[in-house]
């Protein structure tokens, strides 16, 4: 089944009231935000504005803990507590979008007079009773719902699109404007609530509190690393004799093949094609690729999550009838093109001669709308879906994508090369934006010569009128600046 | 009020020119609907392809009907894609109550016709052949005729609008008429006639245009037809873009005396042109007539066609000569006409009146990759269909070579204990089997018949996809299980050609 989740940000919406808890609003919050991403293709604009209203809660160490996808891409950020009718502007101090939270600071040092933070619980126990709070489709006071937990797996966070960490299952009532809200059992969290499924029937979940503490750990150092993987793909298909003959493997040995590595990845120089993993760390992997963790089975990577960025774990492996132990420091390993959606951050870009450079983003191929997978053009679904076998450029940092074209004489007839990915510049590779800012610095050409992915016939621009021209495009449509290449890959 | 009185006084005046010229119309239309009784029939077709996910099964039987138009006593000629897959072709004659079992002698999906034979044993009166007539009169009205089911012929009509190279069902464009403002859907081989001429016969239409296969690709297929042996008309063997950028042709030095000419995009393996050209090269003329530089030359009596009729308009074997300029000169080159089956392609375009091609091995099913195949998906299907394997199609398909001439695919895999823990692979494009690489699906069980001491077979894909290992000893036992399991008559099927 197609499982369709939804993150539960309410954007302002219709009041509903609920009982009032006074110790609750000591430690809940109501977060009010604005709002306002970037454009993607063409990166120097701004989209509209939206408002929105989440909720989060107090930590120790006056800290605001609430949700990434709350906060996100914000402009104005407004805290209210229960019952008190003073605004307390505040500003996000670290955000994961990996795992969807975020650490508010509030500018007013007495806002925290008078409240009490929440400690964190453990994981809950299946069919144990829950409770959670927040300001559900916005309202004054806070709402609390009760129920139980009904699962705990690994699950795609919605907020990125693709990263995968444990979510908490449960029926209680979570609804949008409740993302962010503690989840309560026996008077400490055990969860931030932050999405739901939409083809069901009361089916929410909540981020454990072994995310949110890998998250709170990560950023004691100042700076948020995110999640780590070690970066080879794996297939848990070990069920047949046949196959632990072929991959000479002891018959009463579990594990999960490695089917692929990951260029420049943290496994690279260790792991190979059809090694059999068996164990990580201390724990041992079953053919399912699971491993027997906090009292019950969970995916091998939780073994990973475990640990920080840096930090090294290891590894017992079969390879050609041998078995083998290796440390790896476990690494971002992020696919050349990233399944994650990006936020925050204006896109780098390159606009020169009307001619508009991005790098290849999932942000990028959703401006083709709802169904974007299936509409946006071949080259790009190829991409997005297997950068990981088709890039063999160790010195790739990303793909560059020609996003717009601001109409001009100069680049009337590029109009086919639009959403192609540039290979190279007058043969030069193409393998960042870099690299194209670079290209067009160089006025000793004739021409610039344009290759594009899966297509033989080039685009050649006259250099000099390019150079000419580019000053009169960027006046024209407004743009800032020719290339901005601020922020590091 | 003067200008009211104007007004007044114009309209019965321009009511009255109506009622005039389309009495005149009318006067001057010819109707042969009695000359039409002996040359049309109608034709009732049940169809019965495969099912591409279950290669192994018929799918539903359909049925459909078309015109045909007589070109010999017992012959008819109808459209490739009204008989496609046919299983039963019958026929009906004005003024015979009973249908004529008929066949299909030759089909041919590039020019979209198919010559069907009646039984003359079953056929009470010989049918009169028509000629076409490749008459061309842009603007001119056309009346089409069709004989129904309960044998009554009706007409219609429309305006000749132009003449167009395209594509109707396979992949060589070439020459279609299209006519405007039509009464009546026509896309069955209804026969379209300037007055009492017949100009050709109906492939497509809409509620506004219909296509019509003119006279000139019919008189060429009847006469490729006529010895027995069909060879079919010319396949353009690379692609072109405009030459419209003057940086690049100023990047491709051309001289200023070229105004015109394409550029040479790709090349492909297979087709005319494929042995002689470049990638890179600008196509400036071909036989003589200059191409713009949209890729059009002036046909003396359509006007602005696609070039890709002076190819497809001629028959394989035919001369043919390119003037080309390639790096900073000027070319001649002259080549033959080539074509090719369309199970030639590495992906087939269309996979028609034939059964796919499988193997069956242990639950896997592994299948020709065919773009017949990949359209099974559905509405939308291209943007559903794997990249990976789309990328075949797209990037590919004309692109044959002697190590890979077919793409095989595992379909996927039929839940059985031999092939447990594989479940839920599917959609990968199989690179090796023991070790041979597979580059058509007659390789397939010559590489199971490899290493016959081994214990196990393995099946690898492409992109790093996970192995499939299969134990030996188990499969034999394990084939039988799966076919009857599965309702599988048949596990294999490769074609012997």
């Amino acid at each position: 089944m197609k499982k369709t989740l939804f993150i539960l940000i309410a954007f302002l919406s219709a009041s509903v009231c609920t009982a009032e808890l006074p110790d609750m609003s000591k430690s809940v919050v109501m977060i009010q935000i604005v709002k306002q991403g970037y454009d993607y293709t063409t990166p120097w604009k701004q989209q509209s504005t939206s408002g929105g209203v989440g909720s989060g809660f107090i930590i120790a160490g006056n800290r605001i803990i609430t949700n990434a996808h709350n906060v996100s891409d914000n402009r104005y950020i407004i805290i209210k507590k229960e019952n008190i009718a003073k605004k307390y502007p505040a500003s996000v101090e670290f955000i994961g979008h990996d795992c969807d939270l975020a650490l508010l600071k509030v500018y007013d040092p007495c806002f925290f007079d008078g409240t009490e933070p929440l400690g964190l619980g453990e994981l809950p126990q299946v069919n144990s009773t829950v409770s959670t709070y927040g300001f559900p489709m916005g309202g004054t006071h806070i709402s609390v719902t009760e129920g139980v937990v009904s699962r705990i797996q690994t699950d795609v966070y919605v907020h990125s699109g693709a990263d995968a960490h444990l979510v908490v299952q449960t029926d209680a009532a979570i609804n949008p404007g409740n993302s962010g809200g503690p989840v309560m059992q026996d008077g400490k969290v055990i969860g931030v609530a932050f999405q739901g499924l939409l083809a069901a029937d009361n089916i929410g979940y909540l981020i454990p509190t072994t995310v949110i503490r890998h998250f709170l750990q990560d950023v004691n150092d100042g700076k948020y690393d995110g999640f780590g993987s070690i970066g080879v793909s794996l297939f848990a298909g070990l069920h047949n004799d046949s196959y632990y003959d072929y991959l000479k493997i002891p018959a009463d040995t579990q594990g999960i093949i490695a089917t692929s590595v990951m260029l420049n990845s943290s496994a690279e120089k260790v792991l190979q094609k059809d090694d059999c993993i068996i164990k990580i760390d201390d724990y041992d992997i079953d053919n399912d690729g699971m491993i027997m963790i906090y009292g019950t089975k969970h995916h091998m990577s939780e073994a990973i999550e475990q640990k920080q960025i840096g930090q090294k774990i290891t590894l017992v492996y079969w390879r050609g009838g041998q078995k083998n132990t290796a440390e790896l420091v476990i690494g971002l390993n992020r696919p050349i093109f990233d399944y994650s959606r990006l936020y925050d951050e204006q896109p780098r870009y390159v606009c020169f001669s009307g001619l508009t450079f991005v790098a290849a983003s999932r942000n990028y191929l959703e401006t083709w709308g709802r169904d974007w997978m299936q509409n946006i053009p071949h080259a790009l679904r190829y991409l997005f879906s297997n950068s990981m076998q088709l890039n063999d450029d160790p010195l790739r940092k990303e793909y560059v994508i020609l996003s717009e074209i601001l109409p001009d004489q100069i680049n009337t007839y590029a109009d086919s090369f639009l959403t192609k990915p540039l290979e190279s510049i007058n043969d030069t590779p193409i393998r960042s934006l870099d690299d194209v800012k670079k290209a067009f610095e160089n006025k000793d050409a004739e021409f610039y010569i344009l290759k594009f992915m899966n297509s033989e016939r080039p685009l050649p621009i006259e250099a000099k009128k390019a150079h000419q021209q580019n000053e009169i495009i960027l006046k024209k449509y407004n743009v800032p600046t020719w290339a901005f290449l601020e922020q590091q890959i | 009020m003067k200008k009211i009185n104007n007004i007044q006084s114009v309209f019965p005046i321009l009511l009255f020119t109506a009622v005039v010229l389309s009495n005149a119309c009318a006067k001057n239309r010819i109707d042969i609907t009695e000359k039409m009784k002996d040359s049309i029939v109608y034709l009732r077709i049940s169809h019965c392809g495969y099912e591409q996910y279950q290669p192994w099964k018929n799918s539903d039987i359909t049925e459909g009907w078309s015109v045909g138009c007589a070109v010999s006593k017992n012959e008819v000629i109808t459209t490739a894609l009204n008989v496609a897959n046919a299983v039963v072709i019958e026929a009906k004659r004005f003024g015979q109550n009973e249908f004529i079992p008929a066949k299909i002698k030759i089909v041919d999906y590039e020019s979209n016709l198919a010559l069907i034979e009646l039984d003359p044993n079953a056929l009470k009166k010989a049918l009169v052949p028509l000629k076409f007539s490749a008459k061309y009169e842009k603007g001119a009205e056309v009346n089409c005729y069709w004989l129904s089911g309960i044998l009554q012929i009706y007409s219609g009509r429309g305006y000749l609008d132009r003449a167009t190279v395209d594509s109707s069902s396979g992949f060589c464009r070439t020459l279609n008429f299209v006519a405007a403002n039509v009464s009546d859907l026509t896309g069955n081989g209804q026969l379209y006639c300037i007055g009492a001429e017949p100009l050709g016969i109906a492939c497509w239409s809409n509620d506004k245009e219909a296509g019509i296969i003119p006279a000139e690709i019919i008189n060429g297929f009847l006469e490729d037809a006529k010895d027995g042996s069909y060879n079919g008309t010319g396949a353009v063997g690379f692609t072109t873009t405009g030459l419209l950028d003057p940086a690049l042709r100023k990047y491709l030095k051309l001289p200023q005396q070229i105004q015109d000419g394409v550029y040479v995009s790709d090349v492909y393996t297979i087709g005319t042109g494929s042995d002689v050209l470049k990638s890179g090269d600008v196509l400036v003329s071909i036989d003589g007539f200059e191409l713009n530089s949209y890729g059009r030359y002036i046909h003396p009596k359509y006007d602005a066609l696609l070039f890709d009729y002076l190819i497809t308009g001629k028959t394989a074997g035919e001369k043919i000569t390119f003037n080309i300029w390639r790096g900073g000169k000027k070319e001649k080159i002259k080549a033959i006409v080539k074509n090719f089956d369309v199970s030639k392609m590495l992906v087939p375009w269309y996979d028609l009146d034939s059964q796919p091609q499988y193997f069956i091995v242990g639950g896997c099913i592994l299948q020709k990759l065919t773009k017949t195949y990949l359209a099974a998906r559905g509405a939308d299907w291209a943007g559903k269909v794997e990249p990976h394997i789309y990328n075949y199609l797209l990037n590919e398909a004309f692109k044959p070579t002697d190590e890979r001439k077919e793409i095989i695919v595992l379909s996927y895999v039929l839940p059985a204990n031999i092939n447990l823990g594989y479940h839920g692979l599917d959609q990968l494009v199989v690179d090796s089997i023991n070790g041979m690489k597979i580059g058509s699906m007659k390789d397939v069980p010559k590489a199971f018949a490899l290493n016959p001491k081994a214990k196990y077979d393995l099946i690898e894909f492409e992109l790093n996809q996970p192995k499939i290992v299969l134990d030996r000893a188990a499969m034999q036992p394990a084939n039988l299980t799966i076919a009857k399991t599965y309702g599988i008559d048949k596990s294999v099927n490769i074609s012997s050609e």
